[in-house]
């Protein structure tokens, strides 16, 4: 079913992506294949195979249980709102503050969790930023300490 | 031949200075314990190091060294938790475990560990000295290929990985060719046309190599370890000798001879990689070795040959990289876009253009394996240690460590919300077994298979049968086909036989 499903979405991204591909026009051309040729046949391509998977008999997509879905599902959104909050909360508290919830997905106690994102957001910043010279966000909040 | 040695002497001055050397050393170590930890395999390590690298302003020749002794090091490490847990540290290992780990039961670890690091040496070492004897001789022969050529041979390279990953062929063509068409993204550079960029100003110069990368080999990879966690087991401790005896050796020295040159061999051709030539080689070895072996109980050749096989096959797999610009697996399609980001472009010209850094490679893996040897007999017990580092401090450790790189390089935000994106599509595709080392290789081959297609079709104008106009051409699009649709038919023809028999 997954896979119907998914060859569906790819079959609509192909049309989608040919229909757009009809503006990639040049006003003065040098050569005989503009910008859309190549686009345009892989987008054909993806088309043929997203049908041929909506016809493939055999499917061996197993998903993991909900409960465990649920889990990678919050892993997936700790992981974005990490990303996000990068250099809003500068790196220390952000990886701090993503480390304890990914630990607990992982089996950890919430002591664990704890130490375990500290050490790590303290640990990293003091070995990219101060030792390794790969300048990391320091964030607002301590800039003012940092100096 | 005489200019060659010159050269690889030229390539020892440069891996030998002593950043060089210290970078190799460090490179040699965090390799082993990557490939070590279950879960991560060489092209995590080489994904997730390659953004750091490049941040900390390493030169190419540098940043290169250091991916190749991750990537060697991934080897010998994969073989570690294969005989002490009967896990595979990386895919390559896999074939490992069937006689390491109960040798380890037999109390026998340490001479497992020792004569696999030395198989490990030594299958490394021939394909380095195959690197060294072929590759100019293939990039000299590649300098004749025009646009069309070209064209072609990549075509061929994403058949070759097509065609032997997964099972299934509509799967696998469409991780090649979603991975083309993400390479389309952004400004068109013959003509300043904006593809696909839907207004966003991050997406002008296309989606970058890096965030790619990270997204699938980072953030769905720790996506899918949460799935496959399981309670770690307890590594056999390592009692009694650490040396293989003379006997042992001597059991294993033609299987060692023997693995490395198929391996090496088998990891030239594009697509088969480490996991493919250490099963076929481990495969050929048990049936040599007759009956009454000792193979799948702890037989000390069950250890040798697929390490041999594997390590040969990752160096061997190096060889298309650089002699044609086009490699033939996932980790070495990431090394290129490392060259790619440092502006340099891959392919036959690299040997005279950049010999400073071909050569200071090839060389750097001469050195950076005998540093593992060194590494992996005596202190052995060191890296035993890594295995216990518990998942809940592994996984968010490798995220950190991830959005590091990729801030390090682009500094915005937008670049890692995107990469965390792309690893949760990542993540579904590669439950429903959608194979991704011929996505990525699509990306990276994407923009220069467009660029020599517009130019052979500029010089033929517009004429399509360029295409097939060489008789190169013509034989590799042969060749494309046969390994797109050979592996397949040989599966069918075997299904068969087997209902025909029951």
């Amino acid at each position: 079913m997954s896979e119907r499903i998914l060859g569906g979405i790819l079959l609509f991204v192909s049309v989608i992506g040919i229909w757009l591909a009809r503006s990639f026009e040049v006003t003065i051309s040098y050569e005989p294949v503009g910008p859309r040729a190549f686009p345009i046949t892989v987008l054909i391509l993806l088309g043929i195979s997203a049908v041929a998977l909506m016809f493939e008999k055999k499917s061996d997509t197993v998903w993991a249980p909900p409960a465990v879905l649920l889990r990678i599902g919050s892993l997936f959104v700790v992981v974005l709102t990490y990303a996000w909050l990068f250099d809003k909360l500068g790196f220390i508290l952000a990886t701090s503050l993503m480390v304890i919830p990914v630990a607990r997905f992982f089996g950890a106690s919430w002591k664990q969790g704890i130490v375990g994102g500290v050490g790590l957001g303290a640990g990293l910043f003091i070995l990219f930023d101060r030792l390794l010279d790969v300048a990391l966000p320091t964030g607002l909040w301590l800039n003012s300490f940092l100096g | 031949m005489d200019s060659t040695f010159a050269l690889l002497m030229q390539g020892f001055a440069v891996a030998g200075t002593p950043e060089n050397l210290m970078i190799a050393l460090v490179g040699c170590f965090l390799g082993t314990i990557v490939g070590l930890l279950p879960g991560l395999g060489p092209i995590n390590g080489v994904a997730i190091l390659l953004p750091i690298a490049f941040a900390m302003k390493l030169p190419p020749e540098s940043a290169l060294i250091l991916l190749c002794a991750v990537y060697a090091g991934c080897e010998y490490g994969g073989r570690i938790s294969a005989i002490l847990i009967n896990v595979p540290g990386d895919a390559g290992a896999v074939m490992t475990t069937m006689d390491g780990y109960p040798m380890a039961k037999k109390g026998m670890a340490g001479p497992a560990l020792s004569i696999s690091a030395l198989a490990s040496f030594c299958g490394a070492l021939l394909a380095t000295i195959g690197i060294v004897l072929f590759a100019p001789l293939l990039a000299e022969w590649a300098i004749a290929f025009g646009p069309a050529e070209y064209f072609v041979l990549m075509v061929l390279a994403l058949c070759c990985l097509g065609g032997l990953v997964g099972d299934s062929l509509p799967k696998a063509a469409i991780a090649c060719l979603v991975g083309l068409l993400l390479s389309t993204v952004g400004i068109d550079s013959n003509s300043g046309v904006y593809r696909y960029t839907f207004d966003a100003l991050h997406l002008q110069d296309g989606i970058p190599f890096i965030v790619i990368v990270i997204g699938l080999f980072a953030v769905s990879e720790v996506m899918l370890m949460l799935q496959q966690a399981h309670a770690g087991s307890e590594p056999i401790s390592i009692t009694g000798r650490l040396m293989f005896n003379l006997k042992e050796f001597l059991a294993v020295k033609w299987t060692l001879l023997r693995c490395s040159l198929a391996g090496f061999f088998i990891g030239v051709l594009p697509g088969a990689g480490a996991t493919i030539a250490s099963a076929m080689c481990y495969a050929s070895e048990r049936r040599m070795a007759g009956k009454d072996s000792d193979f799948g109980k702890g037989d000390v050749r069950g250890v040798a040959a697929p390490e041999a096989a594997n390590n040969a096959s990752a160096n061997g797999s190096l060889v298309p990289m650089l002699t044609l610009g086009v490699p033939g697996s996932g980790t070495t399609a990431v090394m290129m876009g490392a060259l790619t980001l440092y502006n340099i472009t891959p392919g036959p010209t690299l040997f005279q253009d950049q010999p400073v850094i071909v050569w200071g490679l090839i060389a750097s893996l001469f050195i950076a394996n005998i540093m593992l040897l060194v590494l992996n007999i005596p202190l052995i017990r060191v890296f035993v240690k890594f295995l216990s580092i518990p998942n809940w401090l592994l996984v968010p450790g490798v995220a950190a460590i991830s959005m590091v790189g990729v801030y390090a390089v682009h500094g915005n935000t937008f670049d890692l919300v995107l990469g965390t994106v792309i690893g949760g599509i990542g993540y579904l595709l590669r439950v429903m077994n959608f194979p991704i080392a011929p996505f990525i290789l699509g990306f990276v081959l994407g923009d220069m298979m467009e660029q020599n297609l517009r130019r052979a079709l500029s010089i033929s104008n517009g004429e399509v049968g360029v295409l097939f106009g060489s008789p190169i051409a013509i034989g590799l699009w042969i060749v494309a086909i046969a390994m797109l649709a050979g592996p397949r038919l040989m599966k069918m023809r075997e299904k068969r036989a087997e209902t025909a028999f029951s």
